[in-house]
C-alpha cells in the first residue's frame, strides 16, 4: 500500500471506516470502506442524502472526529498516512495542507471575534504570517474573494449570508492549503449567490491549483463545479466516475433516482423524490443497503453486498467519442474510471 | 428553493416521540436514577412517617443533647427529643410544604408561560414584563417581608414561596410553547377549528411535558430550601416540626456552642439530599433535552484508530 | 443604533423595576389585608403615644392614593421613616448596616465566582473524566446544603479557632490602632465570608460548566479545531470568551441567592449588616426598618443587574451593531 512519495497522490483515502459508539454499547457505522484520491487542480463532488456519511468522510480527512468515534483505514497526504497520529497527528496538517469551508458559515465563525481576526488566527497559529504581514494577507484574501479589505474589522453577524460564505472561503485559504474541502458551501443561499460562490470556488481551484472535494446533497451543484463525482449511500460509495459519464449513463439505480430528484436549471419541472428512507446504520446491513428502496432488486441483492467494480468501457462510453472529451493533461488513472457497486448493473451488462 | 432529497418533513409523532425519548434516555442514566431513588426514598419516608418514627416527637425520651447511641441513632435535641423521629416527622411537613408550594408555583408559572407563548402579542409582552420584574426582585427578601406582614403560618409559607418561584418556569415554558406553536400541525389543528384549550391540551402540553417535569422537580428543590430559610428566620409556624424549624431550634437553643452537631446534621443533610435528588433528576432531563450539550467539538481525548472486527467487507 | 437602544432599554427596565419594587413595598404594607397597620396592636411596646406617632407617620387619615404619592415624595427626599426599635431614622440605620454587609458579601461572592469559574471550566473541558465527576458532584453538594447548615457546621468546626460572632472583639478596647482593628475585622470576617463563598460556589460551578459545555458544542469550536489550533488556544481564545456571556447573565440572575445567603449568614454569625437588620426588624415587628431594608436590598440588586447588562453589552458585539 505504501506509495512512492514522488508518485503518491496529493490526497489518498483508502479503506476508510468510521464508527461511533452509541449509548447502550451499540455502534453506528457511518462510513464503510471509502476510497478516494484527489490530485492538484482536480474537483471531485461527494454526493448523498443526509446521513449517507459524506460529511463524516470529509471531517475524517481532517481528523475532526469526536472522541466517541473510532476509525480504520488510511488518509494520506502526499503519501504520508496521517491516521496513526490521531488528533495531534492531524493538527499540523490542518489548514496548511487541508482546509475546509463549513456548512452554514454563520455558525462557522465565532460571533464575538472580528472576521479579520479569525482569518488571521490560523496564520499566527501555524507561523505562516504574523503581525502586519498577517494583516496584509487578510486584506489580500478578502479582496481575492470579492470582499472589501476594510470589512476585516467587522463581526460575522454584520455580513450577509453570501459575504459570510466568501469570508469562510478566504479564511480557508489563509495558510495556502493544497486541498480544500467544502461541505454544503451553498446551502441556505439564494440561487444567484449560490452560482457566484460556486464560480468563485471553481476559479480559485484553477488559479491556485487547489484540489477540491465538494460535499453536497445537490447533484446540480456538483454538475456546475466538479469533474468527477462519487455517490454515497449508507456510508459507502456506490458509484463514481466523471460527471458527464454519470449524467448520461448512471448505472446505480440510486444515482439515477438522485438525478431524477434534482430539478433542472430552471427548476420548473416537478422533482421526483426517492421513496423510503436509508437503513439504520446502527444495525448490520446484510446484502445491498439500497435494496429496500430499489426498483431493480433481485435475488443476490438480499444477501450479497455489492462491491465497487469498473463498468466495462464499452457500455460506459461509446467507442470513438472518448479521446475528444479527455483533456490531454488528465492523468488517465483511477478517478476517470466509472465504477459502480450494484448487482443489477453488472447483471444488466452480463446479459 | 428545495432541491434536497433529504428535506423530508418530520412526521408529528416523531417530534413527540423525540421528546419522550429524551425522558426514556434519562431513565437509563445513572445520575438521573440516583436522583430519582433519593427522591422516592424521601417521599416514602414522608408518607410512612408515623410508622417509621421510633419515638414521639412531643415527649422527651432521652437527656439534653444526648449524643447518638444505639437507642437514639441520631442523638437527641435540647429537649431530650429523639433526632431521628424529629427528622422523619419534620420531613413529612417539609416535603408537603415543598410540594404544595411547587404546585402553586407551577400553576402560576405554567399558566403564564403557556398563555404568553401560545397567544403571543400583547399578552406575551405584558406577562413577560411582569415576569422580568419578579425575576429581578430577590425572592427571599420579598418572602420575608410578606411573611412578616401576614404572620407566621405554614399555609402562608406555602403561598409566599409559591407566588415567588414561578418566574423561571414561565420563561422556559414560554420559549418552548412558542416554538411548538410554530410547528405546522398546531397551525393545522387551528385551521380545522379546534378550540385553544383543545390545542393546548392535545398538542402543546405533550410537547412541553418533559420540560415541565424537569422544571417542577427543580422547583421542588428551591421550595424545600426556601422553607428552611424562612423557618430559620422564625417566619414559619414555630409549633410545626419541619426540617427548617428543627435547624432553627438547634441554633436558638445553643446546639452550636454545645458542639451538638447531631442536632443540626440530620435535618441539614436531609434537606441537602432532597435538593440533590431533585437536581440530579431534573437537570438530567433538561440536559437530555438540550441538543447543544450532545455535541462536544473538543474533548480531552482523541478518537481512536482501530482495526475492523466483524464489520465491513472483511466480514463478508 | 441598536447599541444605544439596548442601553436605553436596560436603563428603562432598571428604573421601572425600582418603581415596581417601591409600589409593591407600599401596597404590601398598607393595602393588603393583614397589613402592617392593622398589625400595630401586635407591637409589644406600643404605647398610645407611639400609636399616634405611627398614625401620623403612615398618614392613615388619607386615601391610599394620596398616601402613595406622599410615600413617593418622602422617598425622593431619602426619608425612609423612623425605626420603631431604636427611634433612629431608618436611613441612618441602613447606611451603617449596608456598610458592614458590603465588604463581607463582596469578598465571599468574588471568591465564589473565581472558584466557580475555575472549577466549572475545568469540569467542562475535562467532561466525563474523574476530575469532572468529582468537581461536579462536589458543586451539587454545596449547592444543596442549606446555608444555615453550612454556617453552623463551620461554627462547630472552628469553635475557639476563629471568632464566631460579630465584627470585632468587644473586649479589645485597649488597643485601638488601625492595623490591629483591621486584623480583628478580617479574623471575624473569615467564617461568614467563607460560608457565603461555599454556598455560592457550587451554583456558580454548575452555571459555568453548562455554559462552557454549550459553547464547546458550537460549530465555531469545530472550525477552530479545523484550523489546527491547540486545545489550549481553542479554550482560551474561543470557548472561554463565549462562555462568559451566559455566565454573566446567570450570575446576574443568581444575585437573589447571594442576598438570601447573606441574610442567613448575618443572622448565624451576628454580623451587624443589613440581613441582621432585616431579621431584627422581623422579630421586633419594626415595619419601617423592614420596608426600608427591602427597598435598599431590592434597589441594590436591580442596580447590580444593570451592571451585569452593561457587562454583557461590553462582551457581546452582536448588541452594538
Amino acid at each position: 500500500m505504501t506509495a512512492d512519495l514522488a508518485t503518491a497522490p496529493l490526497l489518498e483515502v483508502a479503506g476508510l471506516h468510521v464508527w461511533f459508539e452509541l449509548p447502550g454499547g451499540r455502534e453506528l457505522h457511518a462510513v464503510q470502506d471509502v476510497a478516494l484520491t484527489l490530485e492538484a487542480g482536480q474537483r471531485v463532488g461527494l454526493v448523498g442524502e443526509s446521513g449517507s456519511g459524506k460529511t463524516t468522510t470529509a471531517l475524517t480527512i481532517m481528523g475532526l472526529l469526536p472522541s466517541s468515534a473510532a476509525a480504520a483505514g488510511r488518509v494520506a497526504v502526499r503519501g504520508e498516512d496521517l491516521m496513526p497520529g490521531l488528533e495531534n497527528g492531524f493538527r499540523s496538517h490542518r489548514w496548511t495542507d487541508i482546509a475546509m469551508v463549513f456548512q452554514g458559515a454563520m455558525n462557522a465563525f465565532n460571533p464575538v471575534r472580528t472576521v479579520g481576526w479569525q482569518i488571521a488566527e490560523p496564520m499566527i497559529a501555524h507561523g505562516t504570517a504574523t503581525g502586519s504581514a498577517a494583516k496584509a494577507r487578510v486584506a489580500e484574501l478578502l479582496e481575492l474573494v470579492g470582499i472589501p479589505a476594510a470589512a476585516a474589522t467587522r463581526y460575522p453577524h454584520e455580513f450577509s449570508g453570501g459575504m459570510r460564505q466568501r469570508a469562510a472561503i478566504a479564511m480557508a485559504l489563509a495558510c495556502e492549503p493544497k486541498i480544500l474541502l467544502a461541505d454544503e458551501p451553498t446551502t441556505a443561499l439564494d440561487v444567484m449567490v449560490q452560482a457566484q460562490i460556486l464560480d468563485l470556488l471553481t476559479r480559485l481551484c484553477g488559479d491556485l491549483g487547489l484540489a477540491l472535494l465538494l460535499v453536497t446533497h445537490d447533484l446540480g451543484v456538483v454538475a456546475q463545479t466538479c469533474d468527477d463525482v462519487a455517490v454515497m449511500y449508507a456510508g459507502e460509495i456506490v458509484e463514481r466516475g466523471r460527471i458527464d459519464a454519470l449524467f448520461h449513463d448512471a448505472e446505480h439505480p440510486y444515482t439515477r433516482a438522485l438525478f431524477a430528484a434534482t430539478p433542472d436549471l430552471y427548476g420548473d419541472e416537478p422533482v421526483a423524490s426517492i421513496p423510503g428512507s436509508p437503513p439504520d446504520l446502527a444495525r448490520p446491513v446484510v446484502g445491498c443497503a439500497y435494496r429496500p428502496r430499489c426498483p431493480l432488486a433481485f435475488a443476490p441483492c438480499v444477501d450479497v453486498r455489492p462491491v465497487l467494480a469498473p463498468v466495462s468501457a464499452t457500455t460506459a462510453t461509446p467507442p470513438g467519442t472518448q479521446p475528444l472529451t479527455e483533456p490531454l493533461t488528465e492523468p488517465s488513472t483511477e478517478p476517470a474510471r466509472h465504477l459502480v457497486a450494484c448487482h443489477a448493473a453488472s447483471s444488466a451488462r452480463a446479459t | 428553493m428545495s432541491t434536497s432529497v433529504s428535506q423530508v418533513d418530520v412526521p408529528e409523532v416523531e417530534v413527540q416521540e423525540g421528546l419522550w425519548a429524551a425522558i426514556r434516555e434519562v431513565l437509563h442514566e445513572r445520575t438521573a436514577m440516583v436522583g430519582l431513588v433519593i427522591l422516592a426514598a424521601f417521599v416514602l419516608m414522608a408518607v410512612f412517617a408515623p410508622l417509621l418514627s421510633p419515638y414521639d416527637v412531643h415527649v422527651a425520651s432521652c437527656g439534653v443533647f444526648d449524643p447518638p447511641s444505639a437507642k437514639h441513632w441520631l442523638g437527641c435535641d435540647d429537649g431530650g427529643i429523639d433526632m431521628l423521629s424529629l427528622v422523619i416527622t419534620g420531613g413529612r411537613i417539609s416535603m408537603i410544604v415543598g410540594f404544595a408550594a411547587t404546585l402553586v408555583a407551577m400553576t402560576i408559572g405554567g399558566g403564564v408561560g403557556l398563555a404568553s407563548g401560545y397567544f403571543g402579542g400583547w399578552v406575551d409582552v405584558v406577562l413577560m414584563r411582569i415576569t422580568d420584574y419578579f425575576l429581578v426582585i430577590p425572592d427571599l427578601v420579598l418572602m420575608i417581608v410578606i411573611s412578616a406582614v401576614w404572620g407566621p403560618s405554614l399555609s402562608h409559607v406555602v403561598i409566599v414561596i409559591g407566588i415567588l418561584l414561578w418566574t423561571s418556569t414561565a420563561r422556559v415554558l414560554r420559549a418552548q410553547v412558542k416554538s411548538v406553536r410554530e410547528r405546522v400541525y398546531v397551525k393545522r389543528a387551528q385551521s380545522l377549528g379546534a378550540s385553544h384549550l383543545r390545542i393546548i391540551v392535545r398538542h402543546v402540553l405533550p410537547q412541553v411535558g418533559p420540560l415541565l417535569i424537569a422544571n417542577t422537580v427543580l422547583t421542588i428543590a428551591v421550595a424545600v430550601f426556601d422553607e428552611t430559610a424562612l423557618a430559620f428566620l422564625g417566619l414559619s409556624d414555630p409549633t410545626a416540626t419541619t426540617w427548617g424549624t428543627v435547624m432553627e431550634h438547634a441554633f436558638d437553643r445553643t446546639a452550636v456552642s454545645a458542639g451538638a452537631w447531631w442536632a443540626i446534621v440530620p435535618a441539614g443533610v436531609s434537606v441537602a439530599l432532597v435538593i440533590m435528588g431533585c437536581y440530579l433528576f431534573g437537570q438530567s432531563i433538561e440536559d437530555a433535552l438540550n441538543p447543544r450539550l450532545k455535541v462536544a467539538h473538543l474533548s480531552p481525548r482523541s478518537w481512536r484508530l482501530r482495526t475492523l472486527v466483524g464489520r465491513g467487507p472483511d466480514a463478508l | 443604533m441598536r447599541g444605544s437602544d439596548y442601553l436605553v432599554k436596560r436603563s428603562a427596565f432598571a428604573v421601572i423595576t425600582v418603581f415596581v419594587a417601591i409600589t409593591i413595598n407600599f401596597f404590601l404594607f398598607r393595602v393588603l389585608p393583614g397589613d402592617a397597620v392593622s398589625n400595630l396592636a401586635r407591637i409589644p411596646t406600643a404605647t398610645p403615644e407611639l400609636r399616634h406617632a405611627l398614625r401620623v407617620q403612615f398618614g392613615l387619615d388619607k386615601s391610599a392614593w394620596e398616601q402613595y404619592w406622599l410615600y413617593l415624595g418622602q422617598l425622593l427626599h431619602g426619608n425612609l421613616g423612623i425605626s420603631f426599635a431604636n427611634q433612629q431614622p431608618v436611613r441612618d440605620n441602613l447606611v451603617t448596616a449596608l456598610g458592614n454587609t458590603v465588604p463581607m458579601v463582596a469578598i465571599g461572592t468574588v471568591v465564589a465566582i473565581v472558584i466557580g469559574i475555575l472549577t466549572g471550566v475545568l469540569s467542562a473541558v475535562r467532561r466525563h473524566t474523574v476530575a469532572d465527576h468529582v468537581s461536579t458532584n462536589l458543586a451539587i453538594a454545596f449547592y444543596a446544603f442549606p446555608t444555615q447548615f453550612l454556617g453552623m457546621m463551620l461554627l462547630i468546626l472552628f469553635a475557639g479557632l476563629l471568632p464566631s460572632a460579630g465584627m470585632s472583639d468587644p473586649f479589645a478596647l485597649g488597643d485601638v490602632s488601625f492595623g490591629s482593628h483591621l486584623a480583628d475585622l478580617a479574623k471575624h470576617m473569615v467564617l461568614p465570608a467563607a460560608t457565603l463563598a461555599l454556598t455560592l460556589y457550587g451554583e456558580n460551578t454548575l452555571i459555568v460548566r453548562s455554559a462552557m459545555l454549550e459553547t464547546l458544542g458550537e460549530d465555531h469550536v469545530l472550525t477552530a479545531r479545523a484550523k489546527g489550533l491547540s486545545r489550549r488556544a481553542i479554550i482560551r481564545k474561543h470557548a472561554l470568551r463565549n462562555a462568559m456571556l451566559p455566565t454573566v447573565t446567570m450570575i446576574g440572575l443568581s444575585l437573589g441567592s447571594i442576598v438570601s445567603g447573606a441574610i442567613l449568614i448575618e443572622v448565624i454569625f451576628s454580623w451587624p449588616g443589613i440581613g441582621s437588620a432585616l431579621y431584627q426588624a422581623v422579630l421586633q415587628r419594626d415595619y419601617p426598618m423592614l420596608q426600608g431594608g427591602f427597598l435598599v436590598i431590592t434597589v441594590t440588586v436591580i442596580l447590580l443587574n444593570f451592571v451585569a447588562d452593561l457587562a454583557y453589552f461590553r462582551l457581546d458585539p452582536r448588541i452594538t451593531s
